[in-house]
Formats: structure tokens, sequence, C-alpha cells
């Protein structure tokens, strides 16, 4: 399944970057993150809340930074385990364009895998639900990194 | 003779014998709900086992840690492949001679495979327990497209099967490669091919589907350590196969095995196979000295159990430029999944497939099938028909169409062209096999005539004009369907299951008041066993079908049987039963010579006992001669009244039928309706017509599912994406068109009662003919074949990739 848009951004490219690399604020944004923590370097665990159709599982996994191109963007992956739910694994590229200023358009090309449970009783409702919490992330993200500029 | 004295008329009534609407006996106990099925099943101390399972479709299996599962209250056990190695069942043998894992050993070869078993006081306890069972998976690469499976660099699945260059069925051309069977003669069909004024050629997929019976596969095991004795109750189509392949493989003698199938709720050939959750329940048994039940959910059933179908058969026609066939070549690719666990006769490992010749009389015909792993579930199960016989009917009944469309004839007058005729029976077909008997032509021209397939295909051609000239978006299709069964598995020279010939068998024990019991080796899923089997004896021997009780399912009490499937019953057990009947009756011939003072000879049968020939007041009625069987013998003959029949048919049987539906659909929606659909079913002896009827209504149901959107559907990971009612095709009332019955009868000549076996018919000539009823209606806009299952969006796509819709 893959998914490609573009989220545009109140903010320098800068500032961007440097909100794309706080946990703190990838917690706030991504979906059901019920807790993420820095475990290295560019390389965090997540607990995030995940439902497809009558499916609700709590997914344990990895998530890691890769392909680093400050500020210009990265790899953002993760994989997780469902338990009997399934499995996850997915990510998405990220680059970040300067439209001016202080204004800048995240394009992000996302792919992801579901296995199990996840995808017995939910096929038909996985693309759009992975389409609308790829949105969700980065329009909350939009707003977070938007809300930081104005009050800095 | 007064006037109280029943006439013959009366009489006959009375028996309820073979020919009578009879209603089912068992539907007493099943319309108030108090059938007795596994789950029923409830001993004291019973325990609950359920299973871990992959959700990897390949993979390695790098760790399992019990250790959180077994701290879960009421979790009593976690089984894994590590404790089935130390009674060596880790492994088990599948009925077409390859091994299956039992329990994970080391890897996973399909998503939804048996990881471990979570043995608990409850079915919830075992649940949590499997939530907290933690597996360490190393995900492989998959391979689903059963097209790749022999690539050079296809992965290797069995990785136990490595160096082994040869299989049960012979030569392995690949690591994913299980067998090549072929039949028929190359040279002769190349050769037809080759001077051929018109050939065909169309790769025709069966999808992979489901049995899906209402009730899963579900056991209860009970060990008792002090006597040493396994006892099974099991949703089992084949008990005492099943006894067999325990004592074999658990190393118990069979003696103490009590295998028990109770009522059980649909099998359609899923219920044929050992499945791990049997094992498994029989070791959490052996290991915990508790009975141990285990029930499959509907996600377990549908992905795990055994799937039906997946042939993808590439099929070429030769024939002249007037239709007369004069070759047939079929080429089939046959995706086993992850092991070869086909549930058919063990030397066949494609079924009776051979039987793809169908009603026609082709001069020369070749075969070749490939079987390859994928990573999908096992199984191959005949789901509502003999083995692969649904897909040889489908594969020929397509063709014949794709023939009939090239030269542009019509598909019954292309079918009574090449039919195999009257005079030609026993016909031997280019593949090998002996069509008992046929009447192929009068069952052709009634179905033309009942439904008026002349004025319907007028109609059809005035609809494709005003669709033409943009009257009206809907067309209409005609599927003709004339499939040839091949049923009753079978002679001993040609079946064996495992080497344990397919025969089957009837024991009668008549009691003194002229009532009776008989048990048989088949076993009732629903096909009414009960009150048919009675009818048979009650026209043999002249008791009422209602005084004798039918019994099945209990391999302690039953005689050995080779179980329900492959529409087998009738033809092997149904004759077992007249023939034990017979022998009873020649006992009771003798009786009553001595009672009545004369010669057997000079005694004829009549109705419900014997008359001595000329003299019609002396007569003695089978229930009399029951009375004398236990007190008043001939000097030297022992008491009683019973016996023991063993039926090893001596060919096959041939039922055959013309089935139409008639299809209009909206090429805009894709929305089809069958606006008629009508069965015309040959199968011999007809014992009871109203059960024929609902046999024939259920087989054209699943038929209508399958034909119509009934799938087990991998995406290209390998998951397996239709694993509930919800995208898994399940046809209710509400869905389910009418159905027009019809019949002619040509009796088997070499059954004893003549009768052939119909619960199947149906699925197969129904198949193909929904399927070629859509087909027929894209036709003219330039389709040559469009494969199943006929959904909505697919017949919308059609009509979209054919330019119908903009």
């Amino acid at each position: 399944m893959q998914m490609n848009d573009s989220q545009r951004i109140p903010a320098s490219r800068e500032q961007v970057w440097a909100a794309l690399n706080d946990p703190a604020v990838l917690k706030q944004c991504i979906p059901g993150c019920q807790a993420l923590e820095v475990t290295g370097p560019n390389e965090m665990t997540a607990t995030v809340i995940f439902k497809v159709g009558p499916v609700k599982a709590t997914f344990g996994g990895k998530v890691t930074l890769s392909d680093l191109d400050p500020p210009n963007g990265y790899r953002i992956s993760g994989e997780g385990s469902g338990g009997v739910a399934g499995f996850a694994k997915g990510g998405a590229v990220v680059r970040l364009e300067s439209e001016s200023a202080d204004v800048t358009v995240l394009h992000y090309e996302v792919d992801a895998q579901i296995g199990s449970k996840l995808a017995q009783l939910g096929a038909r409702l996985i693309n759009s639900t992975a389409t609308k919490l790829a949105g969700e992330f980065f329009k909350s993200f939009a707003e977070v990194v938007g809300v930081r500029v104005e009050a800095v | 003779m007064n006037d109280m004295t029943p006439t013959r008329e009366q009489r006959e009534a009375v028996l309820e014998g073979m020919g009578c609407k009879r209603k089912r006996v068992e539907d007493i106990r099943f319309t108030q709900g108090k059938g007795n099925y596994v789950d029923d099943v409830k001993l004291p101390g019973m325990l609950h086992g359920d299973f871990v399972r992959s959700p990897h479709p390949h993979a390695r299996v790098k760790k399992i840690d019990d250790s959180e599962a077994l701290k879960v209250p009421g979790v009593l056990a976690v089984i894994t492949a590590e404790t089935l190695k130390t009674v060596n069942l880790a492994w088990m043998p599948t009925l077409a001679g390859d091994v299956q894992m039992v329990l994970a050993d080391g890897k996973v070869l399909f998503q939804n495979q048996e990881v471990a078993f979570v043995v608990a006081t409850d079915r919830y306890a075992a649940d949590d327990g499997i939530n907290k069972v933690v597996v360490e998976y190393e995900p492989l690469p998959p391979l689903v497209d059963p097209f790749k499976s022999m690539d050079a660099d296809a992965p290797v699945l069995r990785e136990d099967l490595a160096g082994k260059t040869t299989g049960a069925h012979g030569p392995r051309k690949h690591h994913n490669h299980i067998f090549e069977w072929t039949v028929g003669d190359k040279e002769l069909t190349d050769a037809a091919f080759k001077k051929a004024e018109v050939t065909i050629k169309e790769m025709i997929s069966y999808h992979r589907t489901h049995p899906s019976p209402l009730e899963t596969c579900q056991c209860v095991c009970s060990f008792d350590k002090i006597k040493g004795e396994l006892t099974i109750w099991g949703t089992f189509q084949a008990p005492h196969v099943i006894r067999t392949v325990v004592s074999l493989i658990a190393k118990l003698p069979e003696q103490k095995i009590h295998v028990i199938a109770p009522d059980i709720g649909g099998g359609f050939g899923n219920k044929v196979g050992a499945y791990p959750g049997y094992i498994c329940a029989a070791v959490a048994s052996i290991v915990t000295g508790k009975p141990v039940k285990w029930v499959e959910d509907r996600i377990e059933n549908l992905t795990a159990t055994s799937f039906a179908r997946d042939y993808h058969m590439t099929t070429e026609i030769a024939a002249t430029k007037e239709g007369k066939v004069t070759g047939l070549r079929v080429h089939v690719l046959a995706d086993h999944g992850a092991f070869d666990a086909c549930a058919d006769p063990s030397k066949w490992p494609a079924g009776f497939f051979n039987i793809v010749t169908g009603s026609y009389d082709f001069p020369t015909a070749h075969l070749a099938v490939d079987g390859v792993y994928t990573n999908k579930a096992p199984g191959g199960v005949a789901y509502r028909c003999s083995f692969r016989v649904t897909e040889a009917a489908y594969c020929i009944e397509r063709a014949m169409d794709i023939l009939a469309q090239k030269l542009n004839m019509d598909p019954a007058e292309l079918r009574l062209k090449n039919f195999i005729k009257p005079e030609q029976f026993p016909y031997h077909s280019a593949l090998g096999w002996e069509y008992d008997s046929g009447d192929y032509h009068t069952a052709m021209r009634k179905m033309m005539e009942t439904t008026g397939y002349a004025a319907l295909r007028k109609e059809q051609a005035e609809k494709r004009a005003a669709f033409a000239r943009g009257e009206t978006r809907e067309i209409m299709g005609l599927g003709v369907s004339f499939f040839t069964e091949i049923v009753g598995a079978g002679p001993s020279k040609n079946c064996d299951i495992l080497g344990i010939a397919m025969f089957d068998s009837c024991e009668i024990r008549m009691h003194p008041t002229g009532a009776g019991i008989a048990r048989m080796g088949t076993k009732s899923q629903g096909q009414g066993h009960e009150t048919t089997w009675a009818q048979i004896i009650a026209t043999e021997i002249g008791i009422p079908a209602d005084n004798i009780q039918v019994e099945e399912g209990n391999t302690d009490t039953a005689p050995y049987g080779l179980g329900t499937y492959g529409s087998r019953s009738t033809p092997v057990a149904g004759a077992a039963i007249a023939m034990a009947a017979r022998k009873i009756k020649a006992k009771a011939q003798m009786i009553a010579a001595y009672k009545l003072e004369v010669h057997e000879d000079d005694l004829e049968w009549d109705i419900d006992g014997f008359r001595v020939k000329g003299l019609p007041e002396k007569f003695m009625s089978m229930k009399d001669i029951c009375w004398a069987a236990y007190n008043a013998v001939p000097p030297g003959m022992e008491p009683g009244l019973e016996a023991v029949s063993y039926y090893d048919p001596p060919n096959m049987t041939y039922p055959f039928g013309a089935y139409l539906c008639v299809m209009d659909i909206d090429v805009d929606t894709g929305v089809y309706k069958v606006r008629r659909f009508y069965a015309l079913d040959d199968c011999g002896t007809r014992i009871n017509p109203m059960i024929i009827e609902g046999q024939v209504h259920g087989g054209l149901t699943e038929a209508f599912a399958i034909a119509m959107g009934q799938e087990i559907r991998y995406d290209e990971t390998g998951n397996v994406v239709t694993g509930s009612f919800m995208d898994f095709f399940m046809p209710t009332a509400v869905e389910t068109p009418h159905w027009e019955t019809d019949f002619t009868v040509t009796p088997s000549p070499h059954h004893p009662i003549g009768a052939k076996g119909v619960g199947e018919s149906p699925n197969v000539g129904g198949v193909p003919a929904f399927s070629n009823a859509v087909n027929d209606a894209f036709s003219f806009l330039g389709a040559t074949h469009i494969q199943m299952p006929h959904d909505y969006w697919r017949n919308w796509k059609a009509a979209k990739d054919l330019g119908a819709v903009a």
C-alpha cells in the first residue's frame, strides 16, 4: 500500500526539520501514540493503539530515522507487533521544500504493510484507514509546528 | 380374505421404501434444537485448547516464550513442536503421501499456521494465554503466486524436503514442485492438434475457495490412563479412517481407540482430513489426564483447515470446422499450499481430474498436472464433489463454450454433436475411465424443451440488438452446462486411502418383533442417511422403514467403512446395505420355507413376505419370519437374523445432468439477476425424491456461491484477506435464486439397486452453468473467457474492459 501527498506548513524549513526530529512532537502527532521513548541515536520505541474496522490492538515497536539529510528530509520507518492482531511495518520518505522563508511544503511518500488478523478482517478498510491516519499525522504535525512558530 | 386385508398399494405404502418421499427422521431432533454435536459433549473436568497462530506467511520461528502465558489464571500447559517431538508427533502424515507440521517446527509456511497449543480450564483463559505467548519470527519472502513457484530464484519453502528429488507421486522437478501426473496419449493428441481445422486455447482458473460448513472442525479427546484408551468425539466424515490413522501415528492399539462422530453440521469435504487440532487435543489429554476440547472459530476454519480447488487449467481443444471434437490437451498448475494434504484416494494425486473429457467422445486426450507448494494453507479437498471432478467439469464445460463461440455455433448444439451416444456405453474414455451408463441426448433435449431454450436464444438476440441501439443497459446470458460426474470411490483395484481399500459396509440386525437396527461405515453430515438407508432396507426386506433404526459414526459398533464424501455413500454403502439385506432375505426364505412346509424354490417374494407360488393364501410376513428366526428355526440352522456386507464396487458410477442458467447483468453496476435456473439430474434409481431435491437445492446454492463470489484470496504479501463471512460470500435466502429441478432415470447397470449418488452433482454442474451464463452474456461484446468468481465488481470491470462502460 502506498500513499503520496504533501502538507503546507507555516514555518521555516529549519523549524520543520527540528520538529521532525523531536520525539515529543512525534508523540503528539502519531495517531493513537501512547508512549515514545528515545533508545539511541535516531532510534525510538513506541506504543500505539491502532484500529482497523473490527480489530483494535496495541502495537509495540521500533521507530527508526534514516537517510538523514538536514534540513531537507529523512526516512522514518517503523515496525511493530500487535500480538494476535498481527503486525505492521512501513515508513515514509519525507522531503522538505521551502516555499518562502516561513512556509515549508512537506512532501511524503508512505509505504506500509500489515499482516494477520488486521488484514484478514479489515482488508477492505485498510487503505482508507491508512490514508486517514497518514493525513491525521501530517495535519497535526503542521498544526503543532505552526503553533510553535507563533509562540516564538 | 376379508375387507380388512390391506391392498398391495397399502402394504407398499406402509414400508415407505425406495421412491417414497419419506420425511427426514433426523429432522425431528434437528428442528427442535435437540441434535447432539461435538460442542454438546461436555465431560467432567474438561479442558479447552486453542492455537497461537502465525501472523506471517513465511518466517523462521526463532523463539517461543510461554512464561507469561503460564502465569495466566487457568492456563495449564502450552504445547509446542518441542513438546510434540517427545512423542514423535511434531509432524503427521497427510492423506496425499506428504508430511505436515502439527505445530511450527522451526518455520511457518502459511499465515495462521498452528504454532503453539494453549490448554486451559476454559476457552477464555486459553485465549488470554494465547495473547501472552511471545513468538519471535524472522520473516522470509513469501511465495504467493503459483506461477512463480518454480522460478529458479523462488524461495525454498519445504526445507525438510531438501535433496529429495522424488516425492510420493514420482520425480520432483524443483524445490517447490510436488508431483507431475500425466495421463493419455501425448503423441496421438499432439498429432490431432497438428491436423486440426480449428483449435482453441484458454487458461481457465478455478479459484481457491472453502467448504465452510456452518459447524467448524472440532473434537473432544479423552485419554483414560488406567485403561490406556483414547476416546475421540469429532466432526469426522470418515471416523474409521481417523481411528486407523491415530493408531498408526500415535502407536496406540486400534482396539483402544474409540472414535465417535456425533451429529455433524455440514462437512462438504472440510471434515475428511486429519488436522493439528485433533493431534494437539489428544496429546493434551494424554499430558493432563483430562478431556480436552478443541473448537475452531470461523477465521481458523476459513484460513487454516482444508481449502478447495485452486486449479489453473490451460485447456486446448482440437476440432473440425463442423464442430466435431478431435482432441483435448490440458495442463493444470495445482496450488496445494504449504503441504500436500489433498484428500484424494492415495494413488490419485489430482483425484479423478482425468474425467476432464466430460460427456464428449474425444478420440484422444492428454493431461498433465503439476502440483506445487506455495505459502498458503494446505488442503485441496473435494468441496461437495468427487475428487477434483468439479474442476474437471468446469474446465471442459467452459472450453466447450469457448469452442462454440469460435465456431459461431450454439453451445447446446455443439454438445449434442459431440456427446457419447447411448449405444457406446459402457464407454472407454481417452483418459482411462469406463463410463457405466448414460443417455445424454435425452437429458439435454428434455432440458431444452422444458426451458424453451430456442425462445430464450431469440430473446437474447433481440436484447443484444436493443443494447446496440442504446435502448437498454442490461445484457442477457444463457449458461448451458452438461456434466458427467464420476463418484462412488471406489473399486479396490484403483482406490485406496493410505492402503485401505475404499469399500464400504453395512450390518443389519433384525429383532424378534420385526424391527431392526442397521449400522454403516458411512457418516451423514446432513445427507439424511437415517431416512434413506432405512428406505433401501424397507424395500429389500419388507419391513417398514420406521422400524429400522440407522446408526452411524461410532467405530466400536459400526462395521469398518471409509466414510461419507465424494458422493460415495449411495454407490458404495448403499450397495452394501442392499447386499446385507439380501443376505437377511435369503435366510428368511429358508425359515419361511420350513414354516410353510414347502421347498425354498416354491416361494416368491411379495412386498413384505414370502408366498407359496400358486397358493396365495400360504404367506409368511417378514415380521413373522423375524419372530421365527429367534424361536423356531429349521433344525440345524443357527438362530438369529443378521447380516454384514462389505461391498467392493466393480466400477465407479457416472451421474450426469443438463443445467441451464438464465442471467441478466446490468453493465453499469455489474449487478446480476439469476432469472431462472433449471437443473435436470440423472442419478439412476431415486431412493427418496424429496431428499434428492433438497440435495440439489443445497448443491446449487453452493455452486452459486462459488461461481458468483466465494473465494479464499491472498494479497501479494501472503495475507489471507477473506477471513470472515464479511468478505467470504455465504449466500443466505436473500441472495439465493429459485431452483427448478427435473430428472431422467438411467440406472447404473452394476449397482445392486441402480443408484448413482446425487449430493454433489449440482455443485459439479452448477458452477459451469453460472460461469457460462456470465461469459455468454459478455460474449457478443468480445469476451472469450472471464475468470470466476463473477461478483458485481468483476462484472462491472469486465464491462469496462470490453468498452461497454465509459
